[in-house]
């Protein structure tokens, strides 16, 4: 019994959210039972990566799982290896603590049970897809799990019932829709010219014949390149996200800002190196465009940030910038780097969702959205606004906090493979990152406060904000056993030449 | 510059694919009515669509069904057209969000114009 679910568990994850979605829709009049069907989920899912952590990390060999028993060139593939669990691990630890903000909380924000039973669906397809691509190991899989995240994605930004959330919803769709396209045609390019979809079959015969098709393998890079681009909100193909994340309702922008573009940049990883490889990224320079879109992401993300004055936007577009430093992570690439990269993307996916948590309690509890308008939150508000500084000392990459670690190692990684420009970009991003948040937690603390009745959100909420907040610290602090774990994902991405 | 054309002509359904593709992204980035970005996108899609199926396809070849008459005939690659249909239901699903958008749109605004939307929001918020 116990032995076939662990052989199972790649698919039990993904399966596991998909699953309750729908039983969900016909639970939609019995609001408890649904909330408590998701956090249980939730919880359940974050058992099962956590067991098949442990299980790469003790056998150092992938868990494969073939679906209904059909051997690989012929049927689809799960592969849990380290890079899969890992975010895995991260983008299920940080699903919980949302849906538990997301208690008895929502119904104001989405407007009835009956919308609140529908964004809960919608989160659970968001969270499978995103399992699954964490997971799968075949092409068109990837493009069916991030047509599925997409479509949910759209409908937790217009879940709330504004003229301007269906705006954002519809812009983001059309945008997002043009990306996935593009995947599939970079996906079809590949198909095409190996004849496979299988991500380890396509490896093995596109690095035998590349040579004689050098322009269909440059087409379908510069597809997946702009396809995931456009998912993942690299700068300047972005213009979708701050609207977007910005009037989702707050649980929604932390999943999305939290883990969705993390999704797409996880199997942008696993395509460019599971897929094309070491050596056709060197051979087409895919690196050096990654470093340096990576770096304009970096800067032009903060300084849109810095002129931002409503607080949610300001995140989102700070999001912006965080997505820069992963891409010109992908870009370095050597051990260091790559597991830099991964630490930073589980530092950035806590940091971020306790920041989007404690903006969006704060602009609930005084129906305030500029910075200006919260001076003196901190005293009124001392968990959610404590929350949001550690937060926001995490983001920044302060010694002890999770970014700190993931720019370290992403600072080495660059500097081994013998560069200073992206070391100099990082130091820089920080220091604005710094300017654009702090200046927040400055307000907030160092204001004279209006006479108003403010109050921290409900208990829930308030051990929402401190699982999260305290895994920004724990990342900081203990790191040790994320970077082996990183470092492994590391070595097995660069393992394929 | 004969094998070139050769080439094109052996290959037309690839050459109308990238067409269409181009037809379609333009569409979508430069008109500002919500239903034109809509089918600009369907476009697109369909031309990816195109591609696939052509990729499949064998001049002369039957559909691949093990009826024990045919044996011997060549079959075409079934693949492409069954992930081509999975495809269209996400395509025809996300036509049907997008319009209902449109029409939560539509029915707040009284326009399906981007640009005429965008400014009617900033005079909203302007007040």
């Amino acid at each position: 019994m116990m032995s076939s679910a662990a052989a199972n568990m790649p698919v039990l994850v993904v399966i596991a959210p998909l699953f309750t979605a729908f039983v969900l829709t016909t639970l939609a009049r019995r609001i408890r039972l649904v909330e408590g069907l998701v956090v249980f989920t939730g919880i359940l899912v974050l058992i099962g990566s956590g067991f098949l952590a442990a299980d790469v990390f003790n056998k150092e060999t992938a868990l494969i799982y073939q679906i209904g028993g059909w051997p690989a060139p012929w049927g689809i593939e799960l592969k849990a290896g380290s890079v899969g669990v890992f975010f895995l691990l991260v983008a299920s630890f940080v699903s919980v603590p949302v849906s538990l903000f997301s208690v008895n909380n929502l119904s104001d924000e989405v407007g009835g049970k009956e919308r609140t039973a529908r964004f809960y669906v919608l989160y659970l397809l968001l969270c499978g897809a995103m399992y699954g691509m964490a997971v799968t190991n075949d092409l068109f899989n990837v493009f069916v799990l991030v047509e599925v995240a997409t479509l949910s994605c759209c409908g937790l930004v217009s879940s709330r019932n504004r003229p301007r959330a269906a705006e954002a919803a519809f812009t983001y769709l059309i945008l997002a829709t043009l990306g996935s396209t593009l995947i599939l045609g970079g996906i079809g390019f590949i198909y095409i010219i190996t004849g496979h979809l299988n991500m380890g079959f396509v490896h093995d015969e596109l690095n035998r014949i590349w040579q004689s098709e050098p322009h269909v393998v440059w087409t379908s890079f510069s597809f997946m390149l702009v396809g995931f681009g456009v998912k993942s909100a690299l700068f300047p193909l972005h213009v979708w996200l701050p609207d977007a994340h910005s009037t989702a309702p707050s649980p929604a922008s932390a999943i999305l800002s939290g883990i969705a573009v993390k999704g797409y940049l996880i199997c942008l990883l696993k395509i460019l190196y599971n897929v094309f490889g070491y050596t056709l990224m060197r051979a087409f320079a895919i690196n050096t465009i990654l470093v340096l879109a990576g770096s304009i992401a970096i800067i032009a993300g903060a300084v849109l940030a810095l002129m931002q004055t409503e607080l949610k936007r300001r995140l989102a577009f700070s999001t912006v910038s965080q997505i820069g430093y992963i891409i010109m992570g992908i870009g370095i690439m050597n051990t260091k780097g790559l597991s830099g990269t991964l630490f930073y993307l589980a530092g950035h996916a806590v940091a971020k969702a306790v920041l989007f948590l404690a903006a969006g309690a704060m602009i609930s509890a005084s129906g305030r959205k500029k910075i200006s308008e919260l001076a003196g939150i901190g005293r009124k508000m001392p968990v959610t606004m404590a929350a949001f500084t550690v937060g926001s000392l995490g983001l920044t990459g302060i010694p002890l906090f999770s970014g700190f670690v993931g720019k370290w190692y992403l600072i080495l990684g660059s500097l081994e493979s013998g560069s200073f420009f992206p070391a100099v970009v990082i130091i820089a991003g920080s220091i604005l990152c710094a300017a654009y948040l702090f200046s927040v937690v400055r307000v907030a603390y160092f204001e004279p406060a209006p006479d108003e009745n403010w109050k921290d959100p409900g208990l829930a909420q308030k051990i929402a904000l401190i699982v999260l907040a305290s895994a920004v610290l724990v990342l900081g602090i203990l790191p040790d056993p994320f970077l082996e774990l990183a470092g492994r994902a590391a070595e097995e991405l660069l393992a394929l030449k | 510059m004969s094998t070139m054309l050769e080439k094109l002509t052996i290959n037309y359904p690839y050459f109308f694919a990238v067409i269409l593709l181009v037809i379609g992204a333009l569409t979508v980035l430069t008109r500002s009515s919500l239903f034109k970005k809509l089918f600009g996108i369907s476009i697109m899609e369909s031309a990816v669509f195109i591609m696939f199926i052509a990729a499949g396809n064998i001049r002369g070849g039957t559909e691949p069904i093990l009826n024990g008459h045919n044996t011997g005939a060549v079959y075409i690659n079934p693949l492409p057209s069954a992930l081509m249909l999975t495809g269209i239901v996400v395509s025809v699903s996300v036509n049907a969000f997008a319009l209902a958008l449109i029409m939560r749109l539509y029915k707040t605004y009284g326009t399906t114009d981007a640009d005429r939307i965008a400014e009617l929001r900033n005079e909203v918020t302007d007040k």
